[in-house]
């Protein structure tokens, strides 16, 4: 048979081809038009998972607002793009929303990957950029003044909740095994609990991490069985997470604690992929919980069932949070004067579903995530006891259950 | 010993995964970039057979073969075949295209959150000695062997076989003697279509997935169909064997964040050291297509 390499080259060089597809708004802005907020998410991609929720959270937003009369007086009207998770095609869309769409406010997207790019084109434009997740350091080292972080916590801070739980043990584990996803929002906490819990002389007996195209955990997770360390701590976004403990579920290994970032927030997915009884005393750190007694999260939660007829996850909370905070500062200057938002913003405090978020001159709030466990069934606030929803936390997780 | 049984039994899956692309690379000398979302689609239709039956995964290959058969048809009468007009270039260029409207479609229908097929053996294991054998992937694995074996058989022993092998080796020989090569075209992309369907379903119980899941599977079918020798059913066996192998001593000897790197050094090397394959032959082609 014969070889066509050429067929192949086309192939191979067509394969990181990356598409988007978008709505538009035509109109420009006046006074009688709605007031047009524009964002563009990774609606499709590999974080389209997560985008699809905090598109959702958006809207249930605009429904509130529309049915309360609108933004100054005006009903809002998003215009939403899709960038495939492209950073080229996230800066154009930004671009778009500006120039083309002519957009009166803008709103982030998600993940640091593309609010990094994102954010800069706001900048440029001198527009107010909340984004409701990316919490990397780099994004808030720019120097930009009208950038804000709706989330309590950053990556930075990301550790603190589980450092604390860990410092405060009696009996702490002897090893701990790390493991996480290549991507700055894992990396980072991952790291400085590693330096938290060596200097707390946590003897690490496994440390790796993986590209984001990992399919297979097989080998992984055997290889932290056998270096059987006292608790695992993987920071994952979301596939990963679930595949990483079916992996040890298939060799085997129970962690006796086990600390997974983001993926276990993703309370409609995560239970059936691992089974929910497995999910017992997992912990993870988050932003936000239903039942938290926050201003306005009880209503956010009836009236996304409503809406979608499924729980609302913290990803659909965060970007609720976002338009919360924008919300807050249009009114309160109660013009769409970017700077003026931008500096109120920077001088008060907003109360929001995740609590109250005050920022500094960065955009970088000065709260702290919540620490979280699965405990019978539910994911659980564990610390700090001012926000706990359960009295403490389990401390040895059971086996899992086949 | 433990991980080159995990790279055994992954390689089993990794087998059957590529096989559909094989035999379409192999018979229509293109390269399907719809692969990876029929991949999906299969996984997407055990998900949905097994939520509204409750039978188990492996039970709904016939039914998700027989609808990515159809699908296949459809997709070489309706694209393909108007794009070969336009050469090898317009082909690719269209599965591409097409790819990326059946992940949209997938999204419409299923969403976009993840999705997994819960089983009771799913998280299982059994151990011989001191090796843990996953139950879910020593299924996965003996499912995918019986279907390769399935088309080796249907190869070799049937005259749709034979009359794919002579459209293969030689397909203005093949229309001589009287095999209409475009039907044999058609039923090979079928063929291809339903087994990555197949493929689909077993992947169903190993991991969670997504609509854009199957994008990860196109580098890696690449890599094992150069290795095994463009075309080749055995050496796509052997390649992905041989990957799975690689991917998982690598993961456990050397470090994780190298191991999905492997199929695309393993297409460099062998295009440079060995580009007929494992199982390919070097054939002159002045001869072939005189």
């Amino acid at each position: 048979m014969t070889i066509d390499r050429r067929s192949f080259l086309i192939g191979a060089s067509l394969l990181p081809l990356v598409t988007a597809c978008g709505a538009s708004g035509s109109s420009s802005s006046s006074t009688a038009a709605p007031l047009k907020i524009g964002a563009s998410l990774p609606l499709t991609g590999p974080a389209a998972d997560v985008a699809d929720p905090g598109y959702k959270g958006y809207q249930v937003w605009q429904s509130q607002i529309n049915a309360r009369g609108g933004l100054l007086g005006r009903k809002v009207e998003f215009v939403i793009l899709d960038d495939g998770f492209d950073q080229n095609t996230v800066v154009s869309n930004y671009n778009r929303l500006i120039s083309q769409d002519r957009v009166d406010l803008l709103i982030g997207t998600f993940s640091s990957f593309l609010n990094l790019p994102a954010s800069t084109v706001a900048d440029r434009n001198r527009m107010l950029y909340i984004e409701p997740s990316g919490g990397a350091a780099d994004i808030f080292s720019r120097g930009h003044t009208r950038l804000f972080f709706s989330q309590p916590g950053t990556t930075d801070t990301a550790h603190r909740p589980f450092a604390g739980y860990v410092e405060g043990l009696k009996e702490r584990p002897a090893t701990a095994a790390y493991l996480h996803q290549d991507d700055p929002s894992t990396d980072v906490p991952v790291q400085n609990l590693r330096k938290t819990f060596e200097g707390l002389g946590i003897k690490t007996v496994y440390g790796q991490k993986y590209p984001p195209d990992t399919k297979n955990f097989d080998a992984i997770a055997n290889a932290i069985r056998q270096a059987d360390p006292a608790l695992v701590v993987h920071g994952a976004l979301e596939l990963d997470g679930a595949a990483v403990v079916q992996a040890m579920q298939r060799v085997g290994f129970t962690p006796p604690i086990l600390y997974q970032t983001r993926a276990p927030s993703s309370v409609n997915t995560y239970p059936k992929a691992i089974g929910a009884t497995n999910t017992e005393a997992i912990f993870t750190a988050g932003s936000w919980h239903p039942a938290a007694k926050y201003p306005g999260n009880a209503e956010f939660v009836a009236d996304y069932r409503k809406q979608f007829s499924q729980e609302p996850s913290e990803d659909a909370a965060n970007s609720y949070t976002a338009v919360q905070v924008l919300q807050a500062g249009v009114q309160a200057v109660g013009k769409l004067d970017q700077d003026a938002i931008a500096a109120w913003l920077h001088a008060n405090q907003v109360d929001t579903i995740v609590g109250p978020l005050k920022w500094d001159k960065r955009g970088v709030p000065d709260g702290s995530l919540l620490l979280m466990q699965w405990q019978g069934g539910k994911l659980e606030v564990v610390a700090p006891a001012s926000a706990a929803t359960v009295p403490s936390a389990i401390a040895a997780k059971p086996n899992w259950a086949t | 010993m433990q991980a080159v049984l995990f790279g055994l039994l992954v390689g089993g899956v990794y087998a059957l995964a590529s096989s559909g692309l094989t035999l379409i690379f192999g018979v229509m000398r293109i390269v399907n970039l719809t692969h990876g979302a029929l991949l999906i689609a299969g996984a997407f239709l055990t998900y949905t057979i097994c939520a509204a039956t409750g039978v188990d995964p492996f039970a709904t290959i016939p039914v998700v073969g027989a609808v990515l058969f159809g699908l296949g048809w459809l997709i070489h009468r309706l694209v393909v075949q108007r794009a070969e007009h336009g050469g090898e270039g317009t082909v690719i260029l269209s599965t591409l295209a097409l790819a990326m409207i059946l992940e949209g479609v997938i999204i419409l229908i299923w969403g976009h959150e993840p999705h997994s097929v819960a089983t009771s053996y799913a998280r299982s294991s059994f151990r011989i000695g001191d090796l843990v054998f996953p139950a879910a992937q020593v299924y996965g694995s003996a499912c995918a062997l019986v279907l390769l074996a399935a088309l080796h058989t249907l190869l070799n022993r049937t005259w749709l076989g034979r009359a794919v092998r002579a459209a293969t080796a030689n397909p203005q020989g093949a229309e001589l003697v009287g095999i209409r090569v475009e039907r044999i075209n058609v039923a090979a992309f079928a063929l291809g279509a339903a087994l990555t369907g197949a493929a689909g379903s077993i992947l169903a119980v190993l991991s969670p997935f997504t609509p854009d899941s199957g994008d990860q599977w196109i580098g890696l079918g690449l890599a094992i169909v150069v290795l095994g020798g463009m075309g080749s059913l055995g050496g796509a066996l052997v390649g992905a064997l041989a990957l799975g192998v690689i991917e998982t001593l690598t993961a456990t000897y050397g470090s994780p964040a190298w191991a999905t790197a492997m199929p695309f050094a393993v297409i460099v090397l062998t295009l440079l050291l060995r580009p007929q394959g494992i199982f390919g032959v070097r054939v002159r082609e002045d001869v072939v297509s005189a």
